[in-house]
């Protein structure tokens, strides 16, 4: 499934809705779906804030997909040149208390498998995959 | 999903806590329209602020972020911020921030009764 979004936080939070209802859809557990929905959340976020600075005539790209064993987000924007996990890791360096701007990527790790960026011809492509553990008793 | 906010200035023995009772989405949507509720009643001398998370659904960074700014400002006079009705979900988000200073964390409103009546005598203690 293939989204096309305006750069805001309401079309953010679009795009969640309809992969809740896309995980729903496909039973998978409400911890799952919730953790799913968490991770686009704040990397929709990322892209809306920073590569496209909230600018609503730009737009960013959202595809869902998901195979038996692997449910995968990957958002697109053609903002600057921005490595997310690079950036996260800088951060968490100099990390106290009263900056929570590292939260973000923190509860993304914590909810996705695997986390991958690169640049491609203008983009900024970040791909989130999740392992699907299958549920007791299938089979 | 939209959030609703319902503010509370007294619950029970312990006037001068307020109770903000959150339903539905903090995400980078909403929280700053919890921030421009927040405003007015931060701007009132209050040493404690509670937030219900019993209806609370779905809750982002944006949404620590808005929590952690009441920390502050709370913390920087004296106060203090607690949570009440954490649903599992919304506390595994919250680990980020559960050890902060200025956090408290309770599971029912008992609890949290008898933490902000020995709030409420330390404060008239200090007075």
């Amino acid at each position: 499934m293939m989204l096309e979004l305006h750069a805001t936080p309401e079309e953010v939070m679009r795009a969640v809705e309809t992969l809740q209802e896309f995980a729903q859809a496909r039973g998978l557990p409400e911890k799952t779906v919730f953790g799913l929905a968490l991770a686009l959340e704040e990397c929709g976020s990322n892209v809306v804030n920073h590569a496209l600075q909230r600018d609503p005539h730009k737009k960013f790209q959202v595809v869902i997909e998901s195979t038996d064993d692997t449910f995968a987000i990957e958002l697109r924007d053609r903002g600057p040149e921005f490595d997310p996990t690079a950036a996260a890791e800088r951060k968490s360096q100099a990390d106290d208390d009263d900056r929570p701007g590292g939260w973000g990527l923190q509860l993304v790790r914590r909810q996705m498998d695997e986390i991958r960026y690169r640049r491609e011809a203008g983009e900024n492509i970040l791909r989130l995959t999740k392992r699907l553990v299958p549920a007791a008793g299938v089979e | 999903m939209p959030l609703e906010i319902l503010t509370l200035k007294t619950i029970g023995d312990n006037a001068g806590a307020v109770t903000v009772k959150l339903t539905g989405s903090l995400d980078t949507a909403t929280a700053p329209e919890l921030e421009r509720q927040l405003a007015p009643v931060l701007a009132d001398p209050i040493k404690d602020l509670v937030f219900d998370l019993a209806q609370l659904k779905f809750i982002s960074s944006a949404g620590l972020r808005v929590f952690s700014a009441t920390r502050k400002t709370l913390k920087e006079r004296g106060g203090q911020t607690a949570f009440i009705h954490m649903q599992p979900q919304i506390q595994e988000v919250f680990e980020i921030m559960k050890s902060l200073p200025g956090v408290a964390v309770f599971k029912d409103v008992a609890e949290l009764d008898r933490y902000l009546a020995a709030r409420q005598r330390s404060h008239t203690e200090n007075q």
